[in-house]
């Protein structure tokens, strides 16, 4: 049997903190399809208000813009704390993982708290009427994502305190700053259009 | 008497079948679409035949024409055999193009035909309105004097185009009747319309092409198209209010009407019978059928309907009244005098 | 067409089997068959749990003939019509058609790449756990008396919580976000699969058109998927539990909205089931003409055309809802335009078989049905997107069998043949030739005798969804001989089932490549390792198999004692780097079960929501807590 032809690929790492490695393409595409899903809510929520003449519909307080606004500075000093941890995941660094999420989880807590401050302070509920139904729907998912992130984030702070961890944590923290760039960077429109639409949008 | 000369064109018709076909068309809008579908069927079914064809060709040819030694050991054509074929593709999808988009022009330009009032006579608006499992029509009229109101037949004058105006009061109906134009659906807080026109005499028969529930299946409708003198007439009938009982048993009978659940769903003119939610029964007798479209109107179909509303239609909105058997004939004389 | 022999392993190579087959074996016992993540497995999975909803749906078929075959027959009464052909759709469209597909994708693309597994292994045994449990929720109805029963795609108001009172749309509404789940996490995979984890040197542009069908099917997954989400569970599903208003017209709410949302992803999901069988049958075609397919880069290009343009059809559902008759032309020349795409592939196909040496094999028979009965449905297609045809025969039987002529013909005829095709490789067998024809003749006049009348049914006025009709309409000979179809569908179904069964058992054992084939896939054994390859392929063709064996390379270097692939790059496929694949884990199972749960729950109060979030957070931090070692060994 003659020599077969061969590749060697010993010498290839076995691993890499990178947006190539698989497992972030398969996160940036779970935000594709959360990406999609808002799409579709924003454009529920233009065909709705084009069928009403008075949005919202008479009765209702219009949505506060004071406390969602304030609330991008805590969000925006998140989006720092996930930039350190993901720069350190690639940089093995454990100080500068731990406090890049700490920070992260830090803020976003103080940004979720000034939600559910709103919340409390909303007039209308996702029953009250067709505005309030499509307001929380979209203020809903975007929070149950967030929430999901924090949980993400918590776990891995908790993985990289006791120390036992590789590189696939590693790659988790990488990746879940990723998930978070994108909570924030979609909650541009969402906040532009929840917020600002019916002072933009609603007169008659 | 009437009534007896109304069941014979429906005894004629019902051995040629219903008149609900898209391909037996009674007005132009229904024929323009007639037509635009033969156009179709013509031409896609020869294009079926030459890509079928073209397909079965090998299992003739059995392999002619091909090297099987080279193509054992390449497996593939020679180059000049592909450029070829690549030519021919393109041509069967260039061509493809071209008809694609001459059924194109023909739909749009039958399309845009076939939504418009095809006479320039004086239309009239009719109003209908779908219900779990029953259709309410009403005439409109700018003289309030003359909106007639009834249920589940229409009738339309030969030659003059009508707009239908269509909301529902509860889910997603369509109104459908294939003889004279395609369906339109009923939405509940929309008004959507079409034009229908017959340009013959003649019963159409129409069918709710929207599940809508337990009685989908039977939630029919007759359009009846008749020469302008005979429509007025009935016109003017249905603006009569309804006719008083004038024997005994009809006097009876509108007793019962009276004292039992009925009105609270029936109106009958001239009574206090003025309930909204069911069909209008003032000129019951002037339809020929019953129970949308379910059942002949004749008395012994009205008394097995009000007898046992859910052996007829399972699930209908209709009570079960508790009548004692000897309180059925006279009720349904009464009903039957409506004309 | 003879076997292609292959050449005996090297004595290094059988060392590195052995290897392989310890690292990449099965764990036993009933937790370990429980937490199985092989690609092979799961795929098989996939196929064998939607063959069973296709009996299910095959048996509420029958049903429903049965009870249409003579006028005002009493075999069903409205009601349990109503839910029959509810679930038939139901089942048919999210039980079996996407899942099988997927299943046969999840089976054949790691191997047709030449790599050992998907990307997310335990990601993919979820996404099979979470399609189970869905089919498992909707027909738990049953037990309760309540199935929907408000059509498969649940228009409101009907659906709402006014005309609907019971459980039944809501359990519907809930299982749809158990199969979107599922379908979404396959998508996922096969992306990043395909796009990552090829051989070296497969470029993309030599992948299996499989493969390329696969990826823009996955695709229109990620886009479509969301929106009947959004339809099922954020719309309706609220209207109905907790007093949200998008569909209620009381409040300003549209049932349109609801209609345009489903149908954005109505539409492509057909596509979504169709692709896939596309890719299949050139695939079969290749091997069965001997010869490379022609015009493959046109054919890719279809498909992604396809998949576009799929995206663009959706209107054409409610031409008769009274939308702008302009809109309403747009899509009128938007699903005309689709035809050019698939076209375009037909062609390529006849132009294949036209130079090729024709092998006509059972499987290939299949492919015969599949071009005359998917032409007439599209033909049928082509007169469903003029607006005057549509409004003539929508919601009438027309409609009926124009859908089934393109999804029996066009996705069901390719799988059979499919399933002939890879029969080997999945059992070690080759399925028996002479049933194999009989049971596609069988089924081919059964699927016409049923299914041809309709379009006449539906042109003579019959509408969709009645229980019953009148003898004097005049359709009840149509009717009856579609019921005497249904019962050939049957009959031919059965044939085919015997056929598997005694081929399993007794038919004729294959080697890796019975049909001396061009994909990568008939490198591996039959049936395959959990593994596939000894050695990882490299290509240098479109139809690698049929390199010479002397010519082919293999890659060395790769780890043997743990499950590894290889990463190489997006468009050239060069190496990159080593990759680890999870192994088996019972997480993925039990986080379905705890998100099962909660869902489920859902369905009667909101709160279960959390729920679902609480045992698939903990289920979660099952799956990815660390694991010695916790450094990736180089």
């Amino acid at each position: 049997m003659s020599e077969a032809r061969t590749l060697n690929v010993a010498d290839l790492p076995a691993f890499e903190i990178s947006n190539k490695s698989p497992l972030w393409l398969g996160q940036t595409l779970l935000c594709v399809i959360e990406g999609t899903m808002f799409s579709i809510l924003l454009a529920m929520y233009f065909y709705y208000r084009l069928g009403f003449s008075v949005w919202p519909p008479p009765g209702v307080q219009l949505p506060h813009t004071l406390i969602p606004t304030l609330a991008w500075i805590p969000l925006a000093l998140s989006v720092l704390g996930s930039y350190w941890a993901s720069e350190g995941a690639k940089r093995d660094d454990r100080k500068w993982m731990l406090i890049g999420l700490l920070v992260n989880l830090a803020f976003a807590l103080v940004f979720l708290g000034m939600r559910a401050y709103e919340w409390v302070t909303l007039n209308f509920s996702w029953s009250s009427d067709l505005h309030g139904s499509i307001f929380w729907a979209i203020l809903y998912l975007h929070t149950i994502d967030i929430s999901g992130d924090l949980l993400m984030t918590a776990v891995l702070i908790v993985i990289l305190a006791r120390g036992r961890y590789g590189e696939q944590q590693r790659l988790g923290v990488h990746v879940d700053s990723v998930v978070w760039y994108f909570l924030v960077a979609i909650w541009v429109p969402l906040y532009a259009v929840i917020y600002w639409g019916p002072h933009v949008l609603g007169a008659p | 008497m009437k009534r007896a000369a109304w069941c014979l064109p429906l005894l004629l018709s019902a051995c040629a079948g219903p008149q609900q076909s898209a391909l037996d068309p009674g007005g132009s809008h229904a024929q323009g679409t007639a037509n635009l579908w033969w156009f179709f069927s013509v031409l896609l079914g020869i294009i079926f035949l030459l890509v079928f064809g073209a397909w079965l060709v090998p299992l003739f040819r059995r392999n002619r024409g091909v090297d099987s030694q080279l193509l054992e050991q390449t497996h593939r054509p020679p180059a000049a055999t592909e450029w070829t074929l690549a030519k021919r593709v393109g041509a069967a999808s260039g061509v493809t193009v071209l008809i694609l988009f001459g059924l194109l022009v023909a739909s749009i330009v039958t399309g845009h035909a076939v939504s418009q009032p095809q006479s320039r006579a004086n239309g009239m608006v009719v109003e209908v309105t779908g219900n779990q499992w029953w259709w309410y029509v009403r005439y409109l009229n700018d003289d309030a004097s003359r909106i007639v109101v009834t249920a589940n037949e229409i009738h339309i004058p030969v030659g003059r185009p009508v707009l239908i105006r269509e909301t529902s009061n509860d889910v997603i109906h369509s109104f459908w009747v294939p003889g004279l134009q395609g369906k339109t659906d009923l939405i509940p807080s929309r008004v959507t319309t079409q034009w229908i026109e017959a340009n013959q005499a003649g019963r159409f028969r129409g069918q709710c092409a929207e599940f809508c529930g337990l009685q989908h299946a039977h939630m029919a409708l007759w359009v009846v198209a008749e020469p302008e003198d005979k429509f007025e007439s009935w016109m003017n009938n249905q603006l009569k209010t309804a006719v008083p009982p004038s024997t005994p048993d009809q006097v009876q009978g509108q007793q019962i009407f009276l004292n039992h659940a009925c009105v609270l769903c029936h109106t009958i003119s001239g009574t206090t019978a003025a309930g909204q939610v069911a069909p209008d029964l003032s000129h019951l007798a002037s339809r020929f059928t019953i129970a949308a479209g379910t059942l002949p109107n004749t008395k012994g179909n009205l008394a097995g309907w009000i007898g046992d509303p859910q052996a007829v239609k399972p699930g209908n909105h209709m009570a079960t009244l508790p009548l004692r058997s000897e309180e059925v004939q006279p009720l349904v004389d009464y009903l039957e005098s409506l004309q | 067409m003879t076997p292609a022999q292959s050449p005996p392993l090297t004595a290094p190579e059988l060392e590195e089997r052995e290897a392989l087959r310890r690292a990449w074996q099965h764990p036993s016992g009933i937790v370990g068959w429980f937490s199985f993540a092989t690609h092979q497995a799961i795929g098989m999975r996939y196929i064998v749990t939607a063959f069973v909803f296709l009996l299910i749906g095959g048996i509420e078929a029958i049903m429903m003939r049965l009870q249409l075959a003579v006028h005002d027959n009493t075999l069903l009464g409205p009601h349990l019509y109503n839910e029959i052909f509810t679930t038939h759709g139901t089942t048919m469209m999210f039980l079996f058609a996407v899942p099988v597909m997927e299943g046969m994708g999840v089976y054949l693309v790691p191997m047709m790449i030449g790599t050992r597994n998907v990307a997310f292994p335990r990601l993919n045994a979820f996404g099979y756990w979470m399609y189970l449990f869905g089919g498992l929720l909707l027909y738990a109805g049953m037990f309760v008396g309540t199935l929907p029963d408000a059509g498969w795609f649940a228009y409101p108001p009907l659906s709402g919580p006014q005309y609907s009172a019971t459980k039944g749309v809501d359990l519907w509404a809930q299982m749809i976000t158990f199969t979107e789940i599922s379908a979404m996490c396959v998508a996922v995979e096969l992306i990043v699969t395909i796009l990552r984890l090829r051989a070296p040197n497969m470029t993309l542009n030599r992948i299996p058109i499989f493969c390329w069908s696969m990826l823009v099917q996955s695709f229109m997954v990620i886009f479509a998927m969301p929106a009947v989400m959004i339809a099922s569970t954020v719309m309706l599903l609220n209207d109905r539990t907790i007093a949200t208003h998008f569909v209620n017209p009381a409040e300003g709410g549209d049932p349109l909205m609801y209609q345009h949302v489903f149908w954005f992803f109505g539409h492509p999901e057909v596509y979504i089931i169709f692709l896939p069988a596309l890719g299949m049958l050139s695939s079969i075609l290749e091997t069965h003409t001997r010869r490379r397919i022609f015009g493959y880069p046109a054919i890719v290009l279809s498909l992604v055309g396809t998949g576009f343009v799929a995206f663009g059809l959706w209107v054409h559902h409610m031409f008769a809802t009274g939308l702008p008759q302009i809109g309403e032309d747009y899509f009128t020349a938007a699903s005309m335009m689709i035809a050019i795409t698939t076209g375009t592939q037909i062609f390529c196909w006849i132009a294949t078989i036209w130079t090729g040496r024709l092998q006509l094999t059972a499987a290939m028979h299949f492919i015969f049905g599949f071009l005359f009965i998917f032409v007439i449905g599209g033909l049928t297609g082509v007169m469903l997107a003029s607006v005057p045809l549509d409004l003539q025969v929508h919601d009438t039987f027309f409609v009926v069998a124009h859908f089934h002529y393109v999804l029996i013909g066009g996705a069901l005829f390719p799988l059979f043949g499919a399933f002939h095709y890879w029969f080997p490789k999945f059992t070690g067998r080759l399925i028996g030739e002479r049933l194999g024809k009989i049971s596609f003749w069988i089924l081919f006049v059964g699927f016409n005798l049923t299914f041809f009348p309709m379009h006449l049914l539906g042109l003579k006025g019959m509408p969709r969804r009645i229980y019953t009709y009148s003898a004097e309409m005049g359709w009840e000979p149509a009717n009856m001989l579609a019921t005497i179809g249904a019962c050939t569908i049957a009959l031919g179904g059965i044939v085919f089932m015997v056929n598997v069964i005694r081929s399993r058992k007794r038919g004729r054992v294959a080697g890796p490549d019975p049909w001396d084939a061009s994909t990568l896939e008939w490198a591996t054994a039959s049936p395959p390792e959990n593994f596939n390859f000894v050695r990882l392929p490299v290509v240098s063709s479109r139809t690698p198999m049929w390199t010479p064996a002397q010519d082919r390379v293999t890659v060395v270097g790769l780890r043997n004692d743990r499950r590894e692939g290889l990463v190489t790059t997006l468009v050239d496929a060069q190496p990159h780097r080593r990759f680890v694949f999870a192994g088996p884990s019972i997480w993925p199972f039990l986080a379905a079960i705890g998100v099962t749960i909660g869902l489920a729950g859902s369905i009667v109060q909101f709160s279960w929501y959390y729920v679902a979030a609480a045992l698939g957070t903990i289920a979660f931090i099952g799956w990815f807590w660390p694991r010695r070692p916790f450094e990736v060994q180089p």
